[in-house]
């Protein structure tokens, strides 16, 4: 049986330990996702909390017989997208110099210890346009396959496999440009 | 040699290939060191992509998460409840209503015999009656709702 479908049948009956189980295996790659999407840190707890705000008022429009992920992902997406385009009208599929997440590159320490080459990859993505992170994100850091990803995007299969193409195509191009002798060569 | 399949390699590395379209890929880079060493470039981007450390959430967001669904859980429990508790009650509002047409029917039509004049038509007092109490309880409604909101705003 899917602990998935349990849970979600529980907190459908409003008892909150089905919440506690979802949350317990979902949270991390839903916070990863979020903010690799918003490249903020407080807009990735803002929308971290609203989106299992939504979950728990609209779990009775889940359909058990699919995977709980990408449902839950979709929820996540979209209330990500509009706060987005509420913080930046501009169209999300353009590049913006968004700072990397918090931790994870401008810290002198943390850079020592990440390495150079994994902070500057950090550094690329965050520059990369909100849409081309979003995809990578799904791909490498939340374990979604596919037609799970797919899903969450909301296109189909090969339209979702042109984005992932174009997003490592062009975070290459950006980490070429960053360290032309690297091994991203 | 096949054709360069370049515009693959990418997908490749990202296990985004159908089986077919792997193997015609694996095929070509066991001839081609040109496309191996570009397919090992997107192998090492792809591997980095997988391995990059986000932070998890806050222990703080967590339980503020956990918190506020829990208050939104129990505010939809009390909806029900209030929603369940006033459908009962109109239904045994109109039940009364109904079983009290038979008591004003047979009230009227005693009292009419005993003081040999007629009371005029029954239905009549009847709807009086009916909507008299409907008045009463919407007035009553009204009055619980709002020191409720009071309550709530006070709380």
């Amino acid at each position: 049986m899917d602990p998935d479908r349990d849970d979600a049948a529980r907190l459908r009956r409003g008892d909150s330990e089905g919440l506690a189980g979802l949350m317990q295996r979902h949270q991390d790659r839903l916070f990863r996702y979020l903010l690799r999407l918003t490249g903020d840190e407080a807009m990735a707890e803002d929308v971290f909390q609203q989106t299992w705000l939504q979950v728990a008022e609209r779990i009775s429009r889940y359909d058990a017989a699919r995977p709980f992920a990408p449902w839950l992902f979709r929820v996540a997406r979209n209330l990500a997208l509009d706060q987005l385009r509420r913080v930046r009208p501009e169209s999300l599929e353009e590049t913006g110099e968004t700072a990397a997440p918090a931790g994870t590159g401008h810290d002198p320490l943390a850079s020592a210890v990440a390495g150079e080459r994994s902070s500057r990859l950090v550094n690329a993505v965050a520059a990369l346009a909100p849409l081309d992170r979003e995809v990578l994100a799904l791909r490498f850091e939340t374990e979604l396959e596919l037609k799970q990803l797919a899903h969450t995007l909301g296109v189909p299969l090969p339209t979702a496999k042109a984005r992932l193409y174009r997003a490592l195509t062009r975070l290459r191009e950006r980490l070429i440009a960053y360290a032309p002798a690297e091994e991203w060569q | 040699m096949s054709a360069h399949p370049r515009e693959l390699l990418p997908l490749a590395a990202a296990g985004a290939l159908e089986a077919d379209e792997q193997a015609q890929v694996a095929a070509h880079l066991a001839e081609c060191e040109a496309c191996a060493r570009e397919a090992a470039a997107w192998g090492r981007l792809a591997t980095g992509l997988s391995e990059l450390k986000a932070p998890r959430p806050s222990r703080t967001l967590v339980a503020r998460t956990v918190e506020a669904v829990e208050a939104r859980l129990a505010a939809r429990a009390e909806r029900a409840w209030n929603r369940a508790a006033l459908g009962f009650l109109i239904a045994f509002a109109w039940t009364l209503a109904l079983l009290s047409w038979v008591v004003v029917d047979l009230v009227a039509g005693g009292l009419a015999l005993r003081l040999e004049r007629p009371l005029g038509p029954t239905a009549a007092w009847y709807a009086a009656y009916v909507v008299a109490g409907w008045l009463a309880a919407g007035v009553a409604a009204a009055f619980a709702g709002r020191r409720a909101q009071e309550q709530g705003r006070i709380a």
